[in-house]
C-alpha cells in the first residue's frame, strides 16, 4: 500500500519529486485548502476513510496518514 | 374552507424514500392527504419509512434499482394496476460527494450523471404514461441543489448534476404543458440528512461550524424541503411551472 500511497500523493498534490514517509507535508510549497480536500477526498475515495479535521490537526508528516489509514482500515 | 395545499385524492410517486429528505417527502404527503407509492433500494429502510405513515396499508413500497429501467417500467405499471392515475413524481433520490477536479476520473462523472439525471428523466417519461389527465394535471418535482445554482470547493461534480436537473426542467416544463403537467426543481441548501452528515464538511465541529455560518436561518430539516414539495404538488401551485424554489435558509441571498 505504501509505495502505491506515495506515489499517488506525489500526483494528487503535484510535487515534482516523490513524497517520502518523513516528509512535513504542510511544508510543502504548493499546500493549501485545496490539497487538503483533494488528500480527504482521495482517502476518503481510495481507501473509504473520512479523516476528521480535529484528528487530521494531529498529523505532521505523510507517515503520520499512512500511519492513520492503517489502523483504520 | 377548502384547504389549497392538500393532497386529497392524489397518489404521488417518491424516489430515494428509503432516507433524507425521500422518506420526510413520502411522511409529509400521506399526512397531507396522498396515498404514496415509495421507490427506493433498500426493503428494509423502506418499511421504516412505511412505518412512520399513516394507514400504511393505502400506500405501496418497491424495492429497486432506479438505473435498473425494464424492472422500474414494470413496477410502475403494477402500481398503476393497483392504485389508479398517478398525480404526483417526487425525484428525491440522489447521491453526492466532494471530489476536486483532479479525481473526477470518467467513470466517476458516468456514475454521478447517471445516479442523478439520467434515472430521474427516465421515470418522468415512465410517469408521464401514467399521469392523471384531469384538469388537475400532474406534477413532477426535481430535487436539485443550491449547489446547481452557485459554487463550492470541490462540488463540481454534485453542481454539474444538479444544474442539469433545474435546466432540464425549464424545457421539460415547456413541452409538457400542453398535457397539463407541472415541471419545477427544488433546491434545498444543506440539510441535516444521513447524505449530509456523511459528507466530508460534518466530520468535525470546525468545517460543520463553517457551513452552518453559511445558512442564517441554520441547517434546514427534511420538512422544510418536503413542505416545499406539498405546496409544488397541490393545486395551491396549479400555475407554477418551469422554476426552481430555492429552500435554502437564506444561503444564495448573499
Amino acid at each position: 500500500m505504501e509505495t502505491n500511497f506515495l506515489e499517488q500523493l506525489t500526483e494528487l498534490l503535484e510535487m515534482e519529486t516523490t513524497v517520502k514517509p518523513a516528509d512535513k507535508f504542510r511544508e510543502y510549497e504548493n499546500w493549501d485548502s485545496l490539497a487538503y480536500l483533494s488528500l480527504i477526498s482521495f482517502v476518503d475515495e481510495e481507501y473509504g476513510i473520512v479523516i476528521p479535521r480535529d484528528e487530521f490537526g494531529k498529523m505532521n508528516t505523510v507517515q503520520d496518514i499512512i500511519d492513520y489509514i492503517k489502523n483504520n482500515s | 374552507m377548502e384547504n389549497p395545499f392538500s393532497l386529497d385524492g392524489k397518489t404521488i410517486l417518491v424516489t430515494g424514500a428509503s432516507s433524507g429528505i425521500g422518506r420526510q417527502t413520502a411522511i409529509s404527503c400521506s399526512r397531507a392527504g396522498a396515498r404514496v407509492v415509495l421507490l427506493g433500494r433498500d426493503e428494509t429502510r423502506l418499511q421504516q419509512t412505511l412505518a412512520a405513515i399513516n394507514s400504511p396499508d393505502l400506500h405501496l413500497v418497491y424495492a429497486v434499482d432506479l438505473l435498473d429501467y425494464d424492472v422500474v417500467g414494470k413496477m410502475l405499471k403494477e402500481a398503476v394496476s393497483q392504485v389508479g392515475s398517478l398525480h404526483g413524481l417526487v425525484n428525491a433520490a440522489g447521491i453526492s460527494t466532494t471530489l476536486p477536479l483532479k479525481l473526477l476520473s470518467p467513470e466517476k462523472m458516468d456514475h454521478f450523471f447517471r445516479t442523478n439525471v439520467h434515472s430521474a428523466i427516465q421515470l418522468t417519461k415512465l410517469f408521464i404514461k401514467h399521469a392523471a389527465q384531469n384538469n388537475d394535471g400532474a406534477s413532477v418535482i426535481f430535487l436539485s441543489s443550491v449547489m446547481g445554482m452557485v459554487g463550492e470547493m470541490g462540488k463540481t461534480i454534485y453542481s454539474l448534476t444538479k444544474g442539469a436537473l433545474i435546466a432540464g426542467a425549464r424545457s421539460l416544463a415547456l413541452e409538457l404543458a400542453t398535457r397539463n403537467v407541472r415541471v419545477n426543481t427544488i433546491s434545498p441548501g444543506v440539510v441535516v440528512t444521513p447524505m449530509s452528515q456523511s459528507a466530508v464538511y460534518s466530520q468535525d465541529e470546525e468545517s460543520l461550524n463553517r457551513v452552518k455560518s453559511l445558512h442564517p436561518l441554520g441547517l434546514g430539516k427534511p420538512e422544510d424541503v418536503a413542505n416545499a414539495c406539498i405546496f409544488l404538488l397541490s393545486d395551491a401551485a396549479r400555475w407554477v411551472t418551469g422554476t426552481n424554489l430555492v429552500v435554502d435558509g437564506g444561503y444564495t441571498a448573499r
